[in-house]
């Protein structure tokens, strides 16, 4: 018995690796999908091996260089040498972070208030040269003193790429937390009672603001900070930098966010307020590409990831469960 | 589903038949796209990009496999962003140059929530072993075409092969690889 289950999850190997390679040489045929499509569909196991398959097909891409260089080193003679540059990368990319730039001082300090309105995006150049993008129904304001660089935001999200300067550091003020910068490039949104930071390029720490509780966490790329206001806690969890920064360019990438979250981030954009009443389809976790072009575009794309009904009342849309959804 | 935000009915809503397939298969076609664009975040673009079009398409295009008219649309989506992609690159890199991208120090440290350099260097150390574990052949194909970036016609011109064999020796180091690295 064991050994004719062993020899089905070895052929199930077998045919997820030569999809995965079919497949990423790039001349597949009409057939060819249709028969991959039937393959995939006929066991959750098949689909299961194929993600195994890919998954290790991608982390040697992604490493390709890597693997290469310590290959070709195993098989010379003056290995020892060599293998120890390439193992310590990591280290040296991390000395290399600590760079120091002096930027020069900058005149007395005044506040700039920067506002965009719903739906609206907007760049911004700060006198350091930093930059910052607005998403919609944001509000900012910028003060530059001799110790430190500060920003309150308000309300809404924004990208900061800020300019290296030792001296002063960047703080960014959101809620009850503060992001302080040396120099990076980082998300932080803060809308209905929620703080999250993500961070791009470089390091950001995240501390409480004077008066509130909690720990202080240092984020690198690929982290995002998740904290709700008036607790003391947080949550930290790997994100894709790119997926986070994506309103950017129009396009909000969610991977199982309860729908009021992407809800909140849509009414950024629209003037018409979208409303949920019912807490567990709030709750429901999402997971899609939204592009942005229209309300009701956005909504019905949406309806394919979630299944809801959009009503009108009075001023708002308000988000119900499909009714139809529930019958078989 | 009932939409009054929209003055008009929506021209096509999830019930057009092409549309309940694709939901039916959006999972196959992310994989389709994460294996063919390399990247499962841009498999989740595509994926939704190829809704748009299905769901704009001109219906008087039927077909007889419904199932291989998707699949051909979501060729034609890749081969668009493939074109795109050039641009988007170009675009990218002129970006990075003008947006001073000096690193940040390391003046503050609290707390790092996870050291990632050394599971890479754990994880790197991983995928050379089971590389340098593969036989001969099924090693030097895979060397080739995986870590080098050489076509299948050029790996098998570079080993004598025929096409179809650096495949099957492709495909074999990669079953062996996921049998060792796999979950």
């Amino acid at each position: 018995m064991i050994k004719v289950w062993r020899n089905d999850d070895d052929a199930r190997r077998e045919d997820a690796a030569a999809w995965v390679v079919r497949l990423e040489a790039g001349d597949l045929g009409e057939a060819e999908a249709v028969a991959f499509d039937a393959w995939l569909s006929a066991s959750a196991e098949n689909a299961a091996a194929f993600d195994d398959a890919l998954a290790v097909s991608q982390a040697y891409a992604a490493a390709a260089g890597p693997v290469a260089r310590e290959l070709s080193e195993r098989r010379a003679p003056a290995a020892p040498v060599g293998r120890r540059a390439v193992i310590g990368v990591g280290a040296v990319a991390a000395a290399a972070a600590i760079a120091v730039l002096v930027a020069p001082q900058l005149a007395g300090p005044q506040t700039e208030t920067y506002v965009t309105a719903k739906g609206e995006r907007r760049t911004v150049q700060l006198a350091d040269g930093s930059m910052v993008d607005l998403n919609g129904g944001t509000r900012l304001s910028v003060r530059f003193g001799r110790e430190a660089r500060h920003v309150v935001l308000a309300e809404g999200q924004a990208v900061f790429d800020v300019t290296h300067d030792a001296r002063r550091p960047f703080l960014v003020a959101a809620g009850d937390r503060t992001v302080r910068v040396v120099g990076t490039q980082f998300d932080v949104r803060r809308l209905g009672g929620k703080v999250s930071v993500t961070v791009a390029r470089g390091a950001v720490e995240v501390r409480p603001a004077q008066g509130a509780t909690g720990k202080a966490y240092r984020l690198h790329p690929g982290q995002k900070l998740d904290h709700v206001e008036g607790e003391s806690g947080a949550r930290i969890a790997a994100a894709e930098p790119s997926e986070i920064l994506g309103w950017r360019s129009g396009r909000l990438v969610y991977r199982q966010q309860p729908l009021s979250e992407v809800i909140a981030d849509l009414n950024q954009q629209f003037a018409t307020p979208i409303r949920i009443e019912d807490a567990d389809l709030a709750a429901t976790p999402i997971s899609g590409v939204l592009v942005l072009d229209d309300q009701s575009a956005v909504i019905r794309r949406l309806a394919l990831l979630v299944p809801i009904q959009a009503v009108r009342s009075g001023p708002d849309v308000i988000l119900r469960r499909d009714a139809a959804s529930d019958r078989p | 589903m009932s939409l009054v935000t929209d003055p008009k009915p929506p021209r096509r809503g999830p019930t057009d038949p092409l549309l309940e397939i694709y939901l039916e298969r959006r999972a196959n076609l992310v994989r389709f796209f994460a294996a063919r664009s390399g990247s499962t975040a841009a498999a989740e673009d595509l994926a939704q990009e190829l809704y748009v079009k299905l769901a704009t398409r001109d219906q008087a295009v039927t077909a007889e496999n419904p199932v291989a008219l998707i699949y051909r649309i979501a060729t034609n989506v890749m081969l668009d962003r493939a074109r795109g992609e050039a641009r988007a690159v170009a675009r990218d890199a002129a970006w990075r140059r003008v947006a001073h991208a000096s690193e940040g120090g390391e003046d503050v440290a609290d707390e790092a929530p996870a050291d990632e350099a050394v599971a890479s260097r754990q994880r790197l150390r991983q995928l050379v072993d089971a590389v340098g574990d593969l036989p001969p052949q099924m090693q030097r194909a895979f060397r080739l075409h995986k870590l080098e970036g050489r076509s299948h016609a050029e790996t098998a011109q570079a080993m004598g092969l025929s096409v179809k064999s650096v495949e099957k020796h492709i495909s074999a180091a990669l079953k062996a690889l996921t049998a060792k690295l796999g979950r």
